[in-house]
């Protein structure tokens, strides 16, 4: 036997529910997606073109000049225009319709590029937008090696770059990568086609350390590390690209090496201080890393004695020049630019003194 | 002399006489001398830059080769499907574990093999070309090529490997002369050519990785015990 009390409650929670629901059902929040610059229009829902609404432009109300009917038009949009828009109806002040207005382009051609980064396990590719389309876009790319497809791995980061184990070696067949961006208001492509061994490129050399050499003024010895990225240096060899020049100098020096991941410098000029970067290579194929890391260092230089050494004079005597000179590869000793200094009076007997004492240093 | 096997049968002494011809050619192989600790060694540090010196060669040999071909075959993106027809010249491509793992014969073989083949088709393209500038280039590679083939053996030899066995199954019916193909086929002819060229730029670039891989992994005291083995 149903009892009367609990069911007239049950008639009223339906009957609230369905008001409810009535009530919301108009109230679906859509999302629209638009171009910069163009002139757009929004209905509110159902309503009649002439019934008598208030649009809203998050939370604000929106003068009547922008309505055309119960028509909110909006014109030559950009992005200040994205917000969340709101029908009500005039008097009754019921919500009647509602959207997310967001302003965006379609997008432009992406830049694509792949990169063997550790030969011979496989290459990533990465991808951006040249310039931002302010709505959410899709990327989606597809790797062709002849008639097979490949699967290409998302990194978990960063977000747009994925990667491939190759599966063969030494393949005469070129690789075709197709990457497609889509968002709501368009979409692009772009498709790059390349050899196995054309995208080879290691990672610049790792911690690149460069020291003086006690009792070598003219010395810095360089050493670094091979890329951890390159997994298998042993049958993979890389070589490198050693370039160093003093900091007031702007031309570099360079030296090639096929092989070991040390080197000392045997030309630097004394005292100065010396900036040094490290490239690499495999052997035989691909091309050169990004330079390394910045190392700095200055090669040996005596201690202070109560004879002041030919260098440390020669120090002092152009620390206040402008313009870097550098000095002759055999050093002599430069009488006139020691006596003619200020900053140091030194007799003549004293200047022979300075000479030989020089002299047992070249 | 080198003794390629310990007992002497017919196909072996073939085998020696080719190699006696070509050692005759090329003094530049080092004597291997009981003494010489690094025979072996040299003599894959030979190949290897051999190999670094033909595909330096090969780069303007292709580029002017495929210029004489014309469009599409010196477009940069030219990239065509392989056709089984191609797929006569034998492929450097290889699965990665299996490169890696192959033993040092196998992979002395692989190269030799290839480099064989390759030396005979190329020998084929050589005799069609119609420009005498081109022919003349093509017939300076064929000898640095052969040069490599020869290397090949000597490095083999030395280790005491056989050589594979020689050529005279192989018969490319294509590539036998402008009589064997019509006019028809003149593009079918081009594309073969453009694979040609395509697999032996690969084969070099491999076997630099291939001659790396057996510098590291001959050393000099496993040449000695195979000398001494010999009763050198």
């Amino acid at each position: 036997m149903a009892s009367p009390v609990p069911s007239a409650c049950c008639v009223v929670l339906a009957a609230v529910v369905m008001v409810y629901a009535q009530r919301h059902s108009q109230m679906d929040t859509h999302v629209q997606y638009e171009r910069l610059g163009a002139d757009v229009t929004m209905q509110c829902g159902a309503m009649d073109w002439d019934a008598a609404v208030t649009w809203t432009a998050n939370g604000t109300d929106i003068d009547e000049s922008h309505l055309n009917g119960s028509h909110l038009v909006l014109r030559n949009v950009d992005l200040t225009h994205s917000g969340q828009y709101a029908c009500y109806e005039g008097s009754s002040w019921h919500l009647k319709y509602q959207t997310y207005l967001k302003v965006g382009t379609s997008p432009k051609e992406p830049v694509l590029m792949c990169r063997s980064n550790n030969y011979p396990k496989g290459f990533y590719c990465s991808w951006h937008l040249p310039s931002p389309t302010y709505i959410p876009n899709a990327f989606n790319i597809t790797v062709m090696h002849g008639p097979r497809e490949l699967v290409c791995e998302k990194d978990a980061f960063p977000k747009n770059r994925c990667h491939i184990r190759y599966l063969q070696l030494f393949s005469t067949v070129k690789y075709k990568v197709t990457l497609t961006v889509t968002n709501a208001l368009g979409r692009n492509a772009t498709t790059i086609t390349f050899d196995e061994f054309a995208i080879v490129k290691p990672d610049p050399p790792e911690n690149v350390v460069a020291k003086p050499v006690s009792n070598n003024p003219r010395r810095l010895e360089v050493r670094w590390q091979n890329p951890s990225s390159w997994p298998d240096p042993e049958s993979f060899p890389l070589k490198f690209f050693l370039r160093y020049r003093p900091l007031i100098l702007d031309q570099w020096q360079h030296v090639e090496l096929s092989d070991g991941t040390s080197h000392t410098i045997t030309d630097a000029y004394a005292g100065k201080e010396y900036i040094i970067q490290v490239a690499a290579k495999d052997n035989d194929i691909g091309t050169w890393s990004d330079w390394s890391v910045a190392v700095h260092a200055t090669p040996w230089t005596e201690e202070p004695k109560h004879l002041t050494t030919e260098a440390q004079v020669a120090e002092t005597t152009t620390t206040g020049t402008s313009s870097f000179v550098p000095p002759p590869t055999t050093k002599i000793c430069d009488l006139e630019a020691v006596v003619g200094s200020g900053a140091v009076t030194v007799s003549w007997a004293e200047g022979l003194v300075l000479a030989a004492v020089g002299v047992l240093f070249i | 002399m080198l003794y390629v096997s310990g007992e002497i049968s017919g196909d072996s002494w073939g085998i020696f006489a080719f190699l006696c011809a070509a050692l005759w050619n090329l003094p530049t192989i080092p004597a291997l001398n009981s003494t010489d600790e690094v025979g072996a060694g040299q003599s894959i540090q030979k190949t290897y830059d051999l190999t670094r010196y033909l595909e330096h060669q090969l780069r303007t040999l292709a580029g002017t080769y495929l210029n004489y071909l014309g469009p599409p075959f010196n477009e940069p993106d030219f990239n065509p499907p392989r056709m089984t027809r191609a797929e006569m010249v034998p492929s450097a491509t290889v699965d990665f574990e299996l490169w890696r793992n192959l033993n040092d014969n196998a992979r002395l073989a692989a190269n030799y093999r290839a480099y064989t083949h390759l030396l005979c088709y190329l020998r084929s393209m050589d005799g069609q070309v119609a420009k005498a500038e081109l022919r003349k280039n093509l017939g300076h590679f064929c000898t640095s090529l052969q040069g490599l083939v020869v290397s090949i053996a000597s490095v083999m030899s030395s280790l005491g490997y056989p050589l594979p066995s020689p050529l005279g199954s192989a018969n490319p019916t294509w590539a036998q002369g402008p009589g064997a193909t019509s006019t028809h086929n003149d593009f079918l002819k081009k594309m073969d050519d453009f694979w040609l060229l395509k697999e032996l730029q690969t084969w070099l670039w491999r076997s630099a990785k291939d001659f790396n891989r057996l510098k590291k992994k001959v050393p000099p005291a496993a040449l000695m015990l195979r000398l001494e083995a010999r009763g050198f």
